[in-house]
């Protein structure tokens, strides 16, 4: 778990989040907007084309009026010129007449005498008893308006028995379609004998189930396309909403005849008279469609023509075209993330690196492997690492010199503290008896001088050996502190006040810069004050006649614990940067063989160091030396986090 | 002035004695620890003045002979001397009972010094 928020929060992730955000983006806009611009265009243009279709499917439809027209005059024509065609008896009619129209293989042919009365009937066994009147509407508009008639006509049932169609009458479903009326196209053409009409040569076909016309149009228009085994272009002529005859087949793969059309298309074309061009459910598929209506000779809208495609076709390439639009952004979501994966693996690698480096540091490898350097900003991320690391190496190594020379400092005063004892307690003894025995006999009153002075030296060499062995002595007892709260300035103006005498001596300046409301510390006041005292007295060697010598606190913490600094500045002659790091060593002196013991400053920092307290010296050659003691407030239980600090200005 | 010098080391006490005889005092010197409790023992019936003691003697020491000694005979005043004075030393000398302590090495006026000082505070003191 914690791995992966890892991971989730990671810089690689957030990258290859950002880039896979941006492609889905795109992607979806592509998708949405493009499929749809797509899909919008191909369904203008698909409707565009299907009002064309529906022209050209009406010129089919006319033109095979037309040529049932002419054929029809052909046949006038060729029994015209016979001049033997018409006669009041049925039986008359020219065989030649007779087989022209026998041979235009229409449903329906005749011939009617100007009358009107029928000669022949193609078909006709000639059982039927003739001449009768025909009330077939082309013949009576042809023998009306003597001209060419051709178009639509509807026929009643038993006109539909008249003109002998009983042959096609059955559908498929078993009904007759003579139950109904029965929509038909044909012509009637007007023959003239001698300038003077003779009679009319008609014929014609039943549209009902005749599948001829449509199947014409789905070759013509549609060139028999198949989607999904379907044919996509479909065509139907309707006899008012009633399809009579389709190439659309219903679910189990009829010709969906007798189905009607939807009342909207209905209501919009057969009622309306207009053109219908949109997308229409035909039967359970959605079509996109053209419909018109069909007009009798009369002029009355009695069927529709409809051409429809199937609007799966498109709305497949619409899917299709989405499909690929999401093949595409799932490509770029999957580029963007290999893109990602990579370029994020060229950026990260160094820096990854360098917190590997960085954890090596931590350990305390302080040459850690940062990989090659890069040329972009990392790069200077990585030079700048390299820096630090030498400069954090150069550090620890200095430290580490440091802290050895302090390691020795301390094991050197340690050894030379337990020295010191051993020597004192053993010298004291003798050394005791020495000064007793010189004093006593000093005080005989028979010495020659001589004598006596030669005593005098021996006696004041013992002080000088008593003297030595006590810094010794002070110098090693290193646990012997006796704390108390005391006061500071009170210590301060003791030591100073001890010193005055000397420091008027010298003509040098002692000045206590006291700062009211200082806290009580708890310290050894004698230690305190011996250590006060001998720095002061150092300073007064330092210091040249008509010097200054300052010694002021102030209140300074360190690190986290509260304390106060004693700082004692003089305007001697400073300290040579070579004796600095020797300043507290034991035996350390600069002064005359005999006027020091080179004890002073090293039993001083070793009270301070007991104190918890730190010493510190800053001091230029020949600008004078400035002495800060630092002492915590409240003292802490061991002594060992004291120490000394040497700080040169050269 | 009758005073008791306790030291193992011989030329120390011998120092001692002919620094105090000087002032004309009356010294008994014990080499260890026992000898001087012989030697209080013994005196009783003219107390000593003073106990002046070593501290670091080898068996017994000092501190026990201060422990001793202020056990028994509480009006004695108690003068310890060592060659190794250390903070600790002097506290627990005084918390034994010593009076006062002086360091070796020291001059004969040091010590009478000291001397005249603790017996004249302890009967001050006692007073």
């Amino acid at each position: 778990m914690c791995f992966s928020l890892k991971k989730i929060h990671s810089l690689r992730f957030k990258l290859i989040i950002s880039l896979m955000v941006v492609a889905l983006f795109i992607g979806l806009i592509s998708v949405l907007v493009g499929g749809n611009l797509l899909y919008r265009s191909v369904i203008a243009e698909a409707n565009n084309r299907i009002q064309q279709d529906l022209n050209v499917a009406r010129l089919i439809f006319d033109d095979r009026i037309n040529n049932i027209r002419l054929s029809l005059k052909i046949a006038a024509f060729v029994s015209d010129h016979n001049n033997e065609s018409f006669s009041t008896d049925s039986l008359s009619v020219s065989r030649v007449a007779k087989e022209q129209l026998d041979q235009l293989k229409l449903d329906f042919t005749g011939i009617t005498d100007a009358g009107g009365r029928v000669l022949y009937r193609y078909g006709s066994n000639g059982s039927e008893k003739m001449p009768v009147l025909t009330r077939n509407p082309l013949v009576l508009r042809a023998l009306e308006s003597q001209q060419d008639v051709a178009g639509v006509i509807v026929l009643e049932p038993e006109q539909l028995q008249a003109e002998d169609l009983q042959t096609l009458s059955t559908t498929d479903n078993g009904t007759s379609y003579f139950d109904k009326a029965s929509l038909l196209m044909g012509a009637a053409v007007p023959v003239f004998t001698g300038g003077k009409l003779s009679g009319v040569v008609y014929g014609g076909m039943l549209l009902n189930k005749n599948t001829g016309i449509v199947d014409k149009i789905g070759e013509t228009v549609f060139k028999n396309e198949t989607y999904k085994g379907r044919n996509v272009g479909t065509a139907t002529i309707f006899h008012k909403d009633l399809r009579i005859s389709t190439s659309v087949k219903n679910s189990s793969g009829n010709r969906a005849v007798g189905t009607l059309a939807s009342p909207e298309v209905t209501q919009h074309v057969l009622n309306e008279g207009k053109k219908w061009g949109d997308r229409a459910k035909v039967l359970d598929d959605w079509y996109i469609t053209a419909y018109e209506p069909i007009t009798d000779i009369s002029g009355n809208r009695v069927g529709m023509l409809y051409v429809g495609v199937l609007e799966a076709k498109y709305s497949d390439l619409r899917k299709n075209a989405i499909a690929v639009f999401a093949g595409i952004t799932i490509a770029g979501v999957a580029c963007a993330i290999v893109l990602g994966w990579m370029f994020t693996g060229r950026i990260m690698r160094p820096v990854t690196n360098l917190i590997r480096a960085s954890a090596e540091i931590a350990k305390g490898n302080f040459s850690p492997k940062i990989g090659a350097i890069s040329k972009d900003d990392i790069g200077l991320l990585q030079k700048e690492f390299l820096i630090m690391t030498e400069a954090l190496k150069e550090r620890e190594k200095r430290q580490k010199v440091e802290s050895e020379i302090q390691l020795i400092q301390s094991e050197n005063q340690a050894s030379v503290g337990k020295l010191a004892a051993g020597v004192a307690h053993e010298i004291n003894n003798p050394l005791t008896a020495v000064l007793t025995f010189t004093h006593l006999i000093l005080r005989r009153d028979d010495l020659a001088d001589e004598v006596r002075s030669d005593l005098e030296t021996v006696a004041s060499q013992t002080e000088r050996v008593r003297k030595i062995v006590k810094s010794l002595l002070d110098f090693s007892r290193q646990t012997a502190i006796a704390p108390e709260p005391t006061n500071i300035n009170r210590l301060i103006e003791d030591s100073v006040g001890l010193m005055r005498n000397q420091a008027l001596l010298k003509d040098v300046d002692l000045l206590f810069i006291k700062k009211k409301e200082l806290p009580a510390l708890t310290l050894d006041r004698n230690q305190c004050q011996s250590v006060l005292i001998n720095l002061i007295i150092n300073a007064l060697d330092a210091t040249p006649p008509g010097g200054k010598i300052e010694i002021l606190t102030q209140e300074t913490d360190l690190k986290e614990d509260r304390g106060l600094e004693i700082i004692i500045a003089d305007t001697g002659s400073g300290i040579s940067p070579d004796h600095m790091d020797k300043l507290f060593d034991p035996f350390f002196t600069t002064k005359e063989v005999g006027k020091g013991t080179g004890l002073g400053l090293a039993v001083t920092a070793g009270i301070i160091e007991r104190h918890g307290g730190t010493i510190k010296v800053r001091s230029k050659p020949g600008a004078g030396t400035t002495f800060v003691i630092w002492l915590p407030h409240q003292m802490n239980s061991g002594f060992s986090n004291g120490g000394i600090d040497y700080e040169s200005k050269a | 002035m009758k005073i008791l010098i306790i030291d193992d080391d011989y030329i120390v006490a011998k120092s001692c004695q002919r620094i105090l005889e000087a002032e004309g005092m009356r010294i008994y010197v014990a080499d260890t620890m026992e000898t001087g409790q012989k030697l209080l023992a013994s005196e009783s019936s003219a107390p000593f003045d003073l106990i002046l003691t070593d501290i670091k003697m080898p068996g017994r020491d000092g501190f026990d002979m201060i422990h001793e000694a202020k056990k028994k005979y509480p009006d004695i005043p108690i003068l310890m001397m060592t060659g190794y004075l250390t903070t600790e030393t002097i506290e627990k000398g005084r918390r034994l009972g010593a009076d006062n302590y002086i360091a070796k090495p020291f001059t004969p006026e040091e010590l009478t010094a000291a001397v005249v000082k603790t017996t004249s505070r302890h009967i001050g003191e006692t007073r």
